[in-house]
C-alpha cells in the first residue's frame, strides 16, 4: 500500500477519454485501450532535473507500436517534491538495444530498485517499539551508539573552523580557486564527522541564502571496487549519468581542465571529499594525480578534501602529487582523556546513568592506549549493557535480597574493558585438554633448553615422551600428539606448519612463555607440570 | 515403521539426538553465565532497541559456537516472528568481496521474495544492500549477518568488512554482524580502520569439564519413560546406564578420551560410535561398547600403515633410516638401492628384488605419506633422482616393525642396533 503524500490540482478544459500509462512490457500486451495509448519510456529524475531512458524494448515491438499524436503531455513538475519520480511520455523513434527483461526487474539491479523495495515494510509497528518506555540505562545505551549523531561535535571546534574557512575561501569568491586540503589522523579522531558537520552548516547557509550553492560529492576509497572507479562515481554524482570509467575520465577532463560546461548547474563549484585517500594510490599513481591536478586548472572550480590516516602520505608519493596535496594539511590528533570525557558526557547530557568516575576511568584508559573516540564510546556502551544484563537477570529472581543499583559504576567499566580487550589465549590454555597442556609445557622446556623459539615435531615428541615416562603419565602415541599440536595451531596458540609434514613439522609458541607459565602453573590435574615451568 | 523392536526404536532415538546439536546444548543453556544467555541478550537488545553490534564468537573447533548461535537464532525467530532476516556467509566460499556481495544480495532477495539478477555488478549489489538495510531499519526489521570462518574474510583489503561495519554505523540501519572463528587472534587480523569500527564484543567458547560431560551423557543417553518405548525396558536400560556411569572403568575411558581432546564435538562423536555398537538383541549399552568406540576413535594411522606394509617396503624404510643415521644429508632412490644391495651382500638375505619392483614399492610409500620428497622443485626429474626424506621417526619405525607380522628378523636387528 503506498502512501500518497501530496495532492495536485490541475485545471482542464474537457475530458476526452481514459488515458493509460504503461511500461514497455504492458504496452506490448496492450490491445484494446484505444488510439491514445502512449508509451512511457523515460523517467524524470527530480534530483538531476533530467530525463533518463527507463526501459529497453524489443526490436519486434517496434513495428507494432502506433505513433500517437505529437503532443507531449506534461505533468505538473513540482520541483519542491522530494522523492516521487514523475513520468513523462514521449513518442518512440529509432531502434533500441535488446536487454533481457529479467535483469531490469531484479531488485538488485540498478534500475530495479523501484520494483522491489516497497515490498519491505512492517504491517504494524512492533509493540516493543510502540509501548516501551526506555529506562535511563537504555537511553544511555541509545545515545552512546556510534550511529547516533551527536547534536554538536565537542573538542573539534578549532579544526572545524579551519575547514570552514578553507572551503569558504575557495568557493565564496567570484573567481573560485581550486584547492586541496589533506586531513590526517589515526582512526576514531573525528575527521569525517567534522567535515560532514561543516558541510551541514554550510548547507544551512545555502538554504538561508547567505552563500551561493555548490555541489558536494562524498567518496570513500575503501568502498570502491577499484581505484579507477572513482572517475565513474564522481561523474555520476555530478551529472546523474552512468558511464564507463574511461569515458568518465574523459568527460571529467573536459569539464575540469578544458572548462566545458553544459547545463546551468555545472557552473557551481564542486567540493569533493575523498575518505580513505590512501586506497586510491595505484602503481603509477595516475588516479591520484588526475584528481589532484584538476583543482590547479584555472576553470575547474574544484575543491578536494582528502582524508587518510598517515601523516606522511604526501611524502610517500611522487613529488608532483605531494606538491599539490601537501600544501595545506590539517592534523587531527588523538584525543586526550579530558576530551574523551567531554565527548562522552556531552552525549549523556540529561541522562543520569553513569557515575562520573566511571566515565573518567574509561577515558583515561582509552587515552593511554589510542585516543580513539569510538573505543571510548564502545566501552561505556558495553558497561551499560553489562549493568542492564545484571539488573534484568537479578530482577527475574524475586528472592534477590539486595536491591540492584541502576547506575553504571567503575566496576562495570572495568569488567567491560577486561571483556573487550583481554586476550583470550590464557583462558583457552587453562581449559585445554591434559595432553595439550603437556604439549605446551614441553614447548616451553625446549625453548629454555635450546634457546631457540622454533622446534621440530620430532624433538618435541621425544621431550613429551620423556616427560610422560618420568611422571608416570601414559604416552598417547605420536599420531595423537600430532593431532593435538595441529589443534593448538589452528587456534594460533602455537604456530605450526601443516600436519602432513609429520616429524619434520616446525612449531613455535605464539605467545611469550611467561603466559604459558602463568596459565599452567597450578593446574589441578597435572601438578607435576609446574616444576618444568 | 511398526515392525521395529524396542531396541531399534531406542537406537534411532539416541542417534537422532546425538546428531542434533541444538538438542545437546538445550539442556545447559539456562544459566545466566552461559554463552547462550549472553548472546541472546545482546541480540535481543539489537532487535528491540536498534543497538547495532558486531560480535565475535571465538574458541577451539568443536566447542559449540555455531550450535549455540543457531539455538539463539531459532529461539529469537520464535519470540519475534518476521522481525529478523539472517544472512549467512562462509569465509571458505565468499572471501572474495564481489562474490560475498552477490551472495548477500541473493539471500536478501530470497528472504524478502524479490527477484534476483546474477548480472548485477558489485556496485549495484552494494547499493542494494545499503538500500535494504535502510528499508529494513525503517520497518523495524533486523538483519543479522553471520560470517563463518571470519578470519578468512580478513584477507585482502577487507572491503566487505569495512562496508558492513560502516553500514552498521548509519542511523537508519538495524543490523548485527556475528563473526565465528576458531582463531583466537581473529580481531587482531582486522585492519586498523576496520578495527576502529568493530565493537569488540567477544564471546569465548571453551571445552567443557569432565563433570559436565558425564552429566550431559546421562541426560542424552537416558531413554524417556513416557514415550512409545515399553516402560520396563526403558527403566531397565536407564538403570544399566547409571551403573555404567558409576563404574570406575568407565571414568577411566572418559579420562583417556578427554585427555587428548576435550571438545564437545569429539565427545558427541564418541557417544555416537558407542551407541552404534549397541547390542540389538538385548537393547542395552555395555561398557565394552564404550571401550570399542574409544579404540576406533583413537587410531594410530601411521602404525596401522606400517602393519600393512610389504616386506620390500619395510626394507626400503630401514635403508632410509640407516642412511639418515650415517648422516647423509640428502639421499635419493639410487642411494637407497645401494644401501639395499649392501645389506643383501652383508647378510645374504633372501629378499632381493629387481630395481623396477623396488621402484614400485618406493612409489607406494610416497603415496602413503610415509616418505616424501624434500622439495617440490624437481618435478621434471625422474623419481629416481629426487631427494627424499623419511616421515617416520626411529621410534615409530621400530614399533611398526615389531607389530608387522611378516617383518623379517634381520630388519629388527638392524634397527635395534642404533636405538
Amino acid at each position: 500500500m503506498s502512501m500518497v503524500s501530496q495532492l495536485c490540482y490541475l485545471q482542464m478544459e474537457s475530458i476526452l477519454r481514459h488515458l493509460y500509462v504503461m511500461n514497455p512490457t504492458e504496452f506490448a500486451k496492450a490491445n484494446c485501450e484505444g488510439d491514445d495509448v502512449f508509451l512511457c519510456e523515460y523517467e524524470y529524475d527530480v534530483h538531476w532535473h533530467s530525463f533518463k531512458r527507463l526501459a529497453e524494448i524489443d526490436n519486434s515491438e517496434e513495428d507494432d507500436r502506433k505513433a500517437g499524436s505529437d503532443e507531449d503531455w506534461d505533468l505538473c513538475k513540482d520541483s519542491g517534491s522530494d522523492s516521487e519520480l514523475e513520468y513523462d511520455e514521449k513518442n518512440v523513434k529509432g531502434s533500441l538495444p535488446r536487454k533481457s527483461p529479467a535483469h531490469e526487474l531484479a531488485a538488485n539491479s540498478r534500475k530495479g530498485h523501484i520494483f522491489g523495495l516497497q515490498k519491505i515494510g512492517a504491517k504494524k509497528i512492533p509493540e516493543h517499539v510502540r509501548c516501551h518506555k526506555p529506562t535511563e540505562i537504555e537511553r544511555a545505551k541509545a545515545v552512546l551508539l556510534l550511529s547516533s549523531l551527536p547534536k554538536s561535535l565537542p573538542c573539534r571546534n578549532k579544526e572545524m573552523e579551519e575547514i570552514t574557512s578553507f572551503i569558504k575561501g575557495a568557493i565564496c569568491e567570484d573567481q573560485c580557486l581550486g584547492r586541496c586540503l589533506y586531513i590526517h589522523g589515526v582512526p576514531g579522531t573525528g575527521k569525517t564527522m567534522s567535515v560532514l558537520g561543516v558541510m551541514r552548516s554550510l548547507r544551512a547557509e545555502v538554504d538561508a541564502g547567505s552563500i551561493k550553492p555548490y555541489c558536494f560529492v562524498e567518496i570513500n576509497g575503501l568502498k570502491l571496487a577499484s581505484p579507477e572507479n572513482v572517475y565513474r562515481v564522481v561523474y555520476e554524482a555530478l551529472s546523474g549519468h552512468r558511464v564507463s570509467w574511461k569515458k568518465a575520465l574523459h568527460l571529467l577532463n573536459e569539464r575540469f581542465s578544458d572548462g566545458n560546461r553544459t547545463g546551468k548547474e555545472d557552473n557551481q563549484p564542486c567540493i569533493l571529499l575523498i575518505d580513505e585517500l590512501d586506497l586510491l594510490v595505484t602503481r603509477n599513481q595516475s588516479v591520484l594525480y588526475n584528481i589532484l591536478d584538476w583543482p590547479t586548472k584555472p576553470q575547474s572550480k574544484l575543491v578536494v578534501i582528502g582524508i587518510a590516516n598517515t601523516m606522511d602520505l604526501p611524502e610517500k608519493l611522487l613529488p608532483r602529487i605531494s606538491s599539490r596535496m601537501g600544501i595545506q594539511r590539517l592534523c587531527f590528533g588523538p584525543y586526550n582523556y579530558q576530551q574523551l570525557q567531554e565527548i562522552i558526557s556531552s552525549r549523556l547530557k540529561g541522562i543520569d546513568a553513569f557515575e562520573k568516575q566511571a566515565i573518567e576511568f574509561a577515558s583515561r584508559k582509552v587515552a593511554a592506549i589510542s585516543g580513539d573516540a569510538r573505543r571510548a564510546l564502545e566501552i561505556c556502551r558495553r558497561a551499560a549493557e553489562l549493568t542492564d544484563y545484571r539488573l534484568k537477570k537479578s530482577s527475574s529472581h524475586p528472592d534477590s535480597a539486595a536491591s540492584a543499583k541502576a547506575i553504571i559504576g567503575m566496576a562495570d567499566v572495568e569488567a567491560a574493558i577486561q571483556e573487550m580487550f583481554q586476550a583470550p589465549h590464557i583462558q583457552v590454555m587453562k581449559n585445554c585438554s591434559k595432553l595439550s597442556k603437556i604439549f605446551l609445557v614441553a614447548m616451553v622446556h625446549e625453548l629454555h633448553k635450546t634457546g631457540m623459539a622454533e622446534t621440530t615435531f620430532e624433538e618435541l615428541a621425544t621431550t613429551v615422551s620423556r616427560l610422560c615416562t618420568s611422571n608416570k603419565e601414559e604416552f598417547p602415541g605420536w599420531d595423537m600428539l600430532l593431532k593435538v599440536g595441529c589443534k593448538l595451531g589452528e587456534c594460533r596458540v602455537i604456530l605450526c606448519e601443516a600436519g602432513a609434514k609429520h616429524r619434520l613439522q616446525k612449531l613455535q609458541l605464539n605467545f611469550p612463555s611467561d603466559d604459558v607459565t602463568f596459565a599452567l602453573k597450578d593446574s589441578s590435574e597435572t601438578p607435576w607440570l609446574t616444576k618444568y615451568l | 515403521m511398526g515392525g521395529e523392536s524396542p531396541a531399534e526404536k531406542a537406537l534411532i532415538l539416541l542417534r537422532s539426538r546425538l546428531c542434533n546439536p541444538t538438542y545437546i546444548l538445550k539442556q545447559f543453556s539456562d544459566s545466566p553465565d552461559s554463552n547462550y544467555s549472553k548472546l541472546k541478550f545482546t541480540l535481543s537488545n539489537s532487535i528491540t532497541d536498534a543497538c547495532n553490534n558486531s560480535i565475535l564468537l571465538l574458541g577451539p573447533r568443536g566447542c559449540g559456537k555455531n550450535a549455540v548461535l543457531e539455538l539463539v537464532l531459532s529461539d529469537l525467530q520464535v519470540e519475534h516472528p518476521d522481525l529478523i532476516s539472517v544472512i549467512r556467509l562462509n569465509g571458505l566460499l565468499h572471501s572474495d568481496d564481489n562474490c560475498a556481495l552477490k551472495e548477500i544480495a541473493r539471500q536478501l532477495c530470497v528472504e524478502h521474495q524479490l527477484s534476483f539478477s546474477k548480472m548485477a555488478s558489485s556496485d549495484d549489489n552494494s547499493h542494494f544492500m545499503i538500500a535494504m538495510l535502510r528499508e529494513c531499519g525503517l520497518a523495524h526489521k533486523t538483519i543479522i549477518f553471520v560470517l563463518d570462518e571470519f578470519d578468512l574474510f580478513t584477507q585482502g583489503k577487507q572491503r566487505l568488512l569495512y562496508s558492513l561495519l560502516d553500514a552498521l554505523q548509519s542511523v537508519t540501519s538495524q543490523a548485527v554482524l556475528i563473526g565465528v572463528s576458531c582463531r583466537l587472534d581473529a580481531d587482531q587480523l582486522l585492519e586498523k580502520r576496520v578495527r576502529s569500527r568493530f565493537s569488540h564484543r567477544k564471546l569465548l567458547f571453551l571445552p567443557p569439564s569432565n563433570v559436565y560431560l558425564l552429566r550431559l551423557m546421562g541426560d542424552i543417553l537416558s531413554l524417556p519413560t513416557d514415550s512409545s518405548l515399553p516402560y520396563e525396558y526403558a527403566i531397565a536400560y536407564n538403570a544399566k546406564l547409571q551403573n555404567i556411569l558409576g563404574d570406575p572403568r568407565f571414568t577411566e575411558i572418559i579420562n583417556k578420551l578427554s585427555n587428548a581432546d576435550s571438545s564437545l564435538d569429539h565427545f558427541v562423536r564418541f557417544l555416537f560410535r558407542a551407541v552404534c555398537y549397541m547390542d540389538l538383541d538385548s537393547g542395552f549399552l555395555f561398557i565394552e561398547n564404550f571401550k570399542t568406540a574409544l579404540l576406533s576413535i583413537q587410531r594410530q594411522p601411521k602404525l596401522e600403515s606400517l602393519k600393512d606394509c610389504s616386506v620390500l617396503e619395510l626394507y626400503i624404510l630401514v635403508c632410509m633410516r640407516r642412511l639418515e643415521v650415517k648422516e647423509q644429508k640428502s639421499y635419493n632412490f639410487n642411494s637407497i638401492m645401494k644401501e639395499y644391495k649392501g645389506i643383501h651382500d652383508s647378510f645374504q638375505t633372501s629378499d632381493f628384488y629387481a630395481q623396477n619392483i623396488c621402484l614400485r614399492a618406493f612409489e607406494h610409500l610416497i603415496k602413503r605419506d610415509l616418505i616424501c620428497f624434500t622439495d617440490n622443485r624437481g618435478q621434471s626429474q625422474s623419481v629416481k633422482f629426487r631427494p627424499v626424506k623419511l616421515l617416520l621417526s626411529s621410534h615409530e619405525l621400530f614399533q611398526g616393525l615389531k607389530s608387522n607380522s611378516s617383518c623379517p628378523a634381520i630388519l629388527q636387528k638392524l634397527i635395534d642396533r642404533e636405538s
